[in-house]
């Protein structure tokens, strides 16, 4: 696994998931973290907080990753999580037309609140809901619950055409297969510039860079943790 | 889903502020039923940060008279400043304050482990402003804050020097016998005197050693004053050589709020922007809120902020993003150390004077942020002037802005690229509990975090815990996130 011997740059990247409810988000990122699939997850309350490192050849990211609920009552929290995000996940369904419309108003307000420079990815999960060959990672029985034995209803075509005129990352993936998803992770990270770690230069560079960690202070350092003063605070 | 009305809360919270946050946080795994709303749009409240977009529509606010405890908000944009970059590239802080290292602050965001979360930053020199004598310039001279520094320092005299040294080692037992009983006589008087009378300082030692106090009286008591300055030398070295204070990441105050509600919102809590409290009232022990948003909620506690001013002085404040990134300001002087984001710069009472020739009253403290901080993008640094508001304030600031971006030897004069002004008065300093209702404090003004700050969020949340509240397990969790350990990296390529 990773080279432990030579010490590369390591950078933390603040990812947001953002989506309708149930296009799996929380899945992808299981996927991504734990290498894990479950069937019926329950759904994500708020928002969930994970982590993940991804090594690319000159360097280590690490992940921090704020998946989000879908059903949001009253649209507050999603400025909360993608304030100062490097990248967002703007995930749909790729069996269900209404939530390339959601993602689509997410890629929006992204570009119209979040910092400039976010890496915006999105991604059509379900895949092995389809025909594809790719997605469908050999498992027929299980693909084939659709009647038709094929529930895509959003065409490659049409979102990767939308991902190219807004400037995203495009994938379709199957986070039950595991299909594209580490894919999807690397490529982030690969788009988020290397110039853009200490040596940056110009404004606005540096805005939504990923951060060193030598600038970091470890709060986790030396502090002896049960100071002795009484404190009623 | 449940609506808002059909649910009995067991808290309201009005406000997203530093302490309501911080109570969202601390109530985050309790399984209470926690509405948290804000009228305004944004997450913070007194301690938010803005986009130049956000500071423009707040500014816009403060200025007709709705702003709270803010007033006279401004902004000016001198002609031609070209290089400003886009309103998100900025990030420019309400509540710009350090945190000692020993803060209880920090403490309690390592128990909850909200500190994951966050990116701090090192706190690093503090400078003091010297006024231009015969001929000299004026000049910044940076105050020596440990031993070794003063032992290395070139700035002052050898006799000065054993002063300081004298007054450093005083310090660290100031809580011991004998020293106790030397300063006790002058606790309630200002430390100056007990300086030059115990110490034999003369006024500008004096003056260094009340720039670390940060105090914005200039006057600050011997007793308060001792205690700022131990917490400020055992601060050093705490979290990492070179530094005794930190500063978060994007927005100082802003950011620890921010994650807060996070906390808050991982933890099942409706939050809703935009939305204040129209009307209340108390039946039996519920409160009956109708909310702006036309709903009308019924819950066992409400938690808000004061907002009204008392009568004490508040401060000015001027925010000024600047073309330079002043990167002699922020080099890391001890080996090893973080590079700092942060520099402070004390220009002392008298110090500077008005257009109209009166001298400065108060001492003026300006805290330059680099683009480290986030707040500005590279190549510019942001400025954050604050003075006791005084008639002569706003104009005593502009004076210190001026004076410090004035170029020393013939390099080019940073721009001023973009100014925020306003006023922020000071309420209450105590809270209030009227049955159901816990009203916090309003947000005090000083430079550093307090931790007295949070003496209130413990007894809200005691109040909301009732018999189930363990002060052992007040805001000490376990990390939520399923993350892998360090081995267990995807190897990518
Ligand atoms: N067939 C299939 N089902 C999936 C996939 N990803 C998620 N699901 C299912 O879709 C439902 C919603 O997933 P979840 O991750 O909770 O969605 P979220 O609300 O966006 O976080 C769950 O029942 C998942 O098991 C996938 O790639 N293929
Ligand atoms: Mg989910």
């Amino acid at each position: 696994m990773a080279d432990s011997n030579a010490p590369k740059p390591s950078s933390s990247v603040k990812l947001v998931l953002l989506g309708e409810a149930a296009v799996g988000k929380s899945s992808l990122v299981l996927r991504f973290v734990n290498n894990d699939f479950q069937e019926n997850k329950e759904p994500t309350i708020g928002a969930a907080f994970l982590t993940q490192k991804c090594n690319l050849p000159t360097r280590t990211i690490k992940f921090e990753i704020w998946d989000t609920a879908g059903q949001e009552r009253f649209a507050s929290l999603a400025p909360m999580y993608y304030r100062n995000a490097q990248a967002a996940l703007v995930v749909y369904d790729l069996t269900k037309p209404t939530s390339l419309i959601k993602a689509k108003h997410w890629v929006a307000e992204l570009q119209r609140q979040a910092s400039p420079g976010i890496v915006i990815a999105l991604v059509g999960n379900k895949l092995d809901l389809t025909n594809d060959e790719a997605g469908a990672g050999g498992d027929a029985e299980d693909v084939g619950a659709e009647e038709s034995g094929d529930a895509r209803k959003i065409s490659t075509e049409e979102a990767k055409t939308y991902a190219e005129e807004e400037g995203l990352l495009f994938f379709e993936t199957s986070a039950k297969t595991g299909y594209h998803v580490t894919e999807v992770f690397t490529a982030i990270a690969n788009a988020i510039p290397e110039t853009s770690l200490k040596t940056a230069r110009g404004p606005g560079a540096a805005h939504a860079a990923s951060r060193t960690e030598e600038q970091r202070v470890n709060l986790n350092g030396p502090r002896d943790s049960n100071a002795k003063e009484t404190c009623v605070c | 889903m449940e609506s808002l009305s059909d649910t009995l809360w067991d808290i309201v919270i009005c406000g997203t502020g530093l302490q309501q946050s911080l109570l969202a946080l601390a109530l985050s795994r309790s399984g209470k039923k926690i509405l948290h709303i804000d009228p305004n749009e944004f997450y913070g409240s007194a301690e938010a940060a803005f986009s130049l977009q956000d500071a423009e529509s707040w500014a816009h606010r403060v200025s007709t008279g709705s702003g709270g405890l803010f007033a006279f908000a401004s902004i000016t944009k001198p002609e031609g400043a070209v290089d400003l970059s886009s309103s998100r590239a900025y990030s420019l802080a309400l509540a710009p304050k350090l945190i000692h290292a020993r803060s209880t602050l920090l403490s309690r965001l390592v128990s909850s482990r909200a500190y994951r979360q966050v990116e701090f930053l090192a706190v690093g020199s503090f400078y003091i402003f010297r006024p231009p004598q015969d001929t000299q310039n004026p000049t910044l001279v940076r105050i020596p804050s440990t031993r070794e520094e003063v032992f290395s320092t070139t700035d002052v005299s050898s006799k000065a020097k054993r002063q300081l040294m004298k007054f450093l080692k005083f310090v660290l037992d100031s809580e011991a016998s004998p020293q106790l009983e030397t300063w006790q006589p002058y606790a309630d008087t200002p430390l100056t005197g007990f300086l030059q009378q115990e110490f034999n300082m003369d006024a500008e030692l004096q003056m260094y050693i009340i720039t670390f106090t940060l105090s914005l009286e200039g006057n600050i008591s011997t007793k308060d004053g001792l205690a700022v300055i131990r917490r400020h030398l055992s601060s050093m070295g705490l979290y990492g050589p070179g530094f005794a204070a930190i500063y978060p990441k994007w927005g100082g105050l802003s950011e620890i709020t921010q994650i807060s509600c996070r906390a808050g919102a991982v933890g099942g809590a409706v939050y809703m922007l935009g939305t204040g409290i129209k009307e209340m009232e108390t039946v039996e022990n519920e409160v009956k809120l109708q909310l702006t948003s036309g709903d009308t909620v019924r819950t066992r506690m409400l938690v808000r902020a004061s907002d009204s001013a008392s009568g004490q002085t508040g401060i000015n404040r001027l925010v000024a993003v600047i073309s330079s990134p002043l990167s002699s300001m922020f080099q890391s002087i001890v080996e090893g150390a973080p590079r700092p984001a942060v520099a402070v710069i004390a220009f002392p009472a008298g110090s500077l004077s008005t257009p109209a020739g009166r001298a400065s009253e108060h001492p003026v403290y300006l805290s330059a942020h680099s683009s480290d901080t986030g707040e500005c993008p590279v190549g510019q640094s942001v400025l954050y002037l604050t003075t006791l508001s005084t008639p002569d304030a706003k104009a005593v600031l502009e004076r210190a802005l001026d004076i410090f971006i004035c170029p020393t030897s013939g390099d080019e004069a940073p721009q001023v690229l973009y100014q925020l002004q306003y006023e922020q008065r000071t309420g209450p300093d105590t809270f209030e509990v009227d049955g159901p209702i816990f009203t916090f404090p309003a947000p005090s003004p000083s430079l550093s975090f307090d931790d007295s700050t949070l003496v209130p969020v413990r007894e809200a949340w005691k109040r909301v815990m009732g018999d189930a509240a363990v002060y052992a397990e007040y805001l000490v969790f376990d990390d939520r996130d399923v993350a892998l350990d360090d081995n267990d990296v995807y190897d990518t390529w």
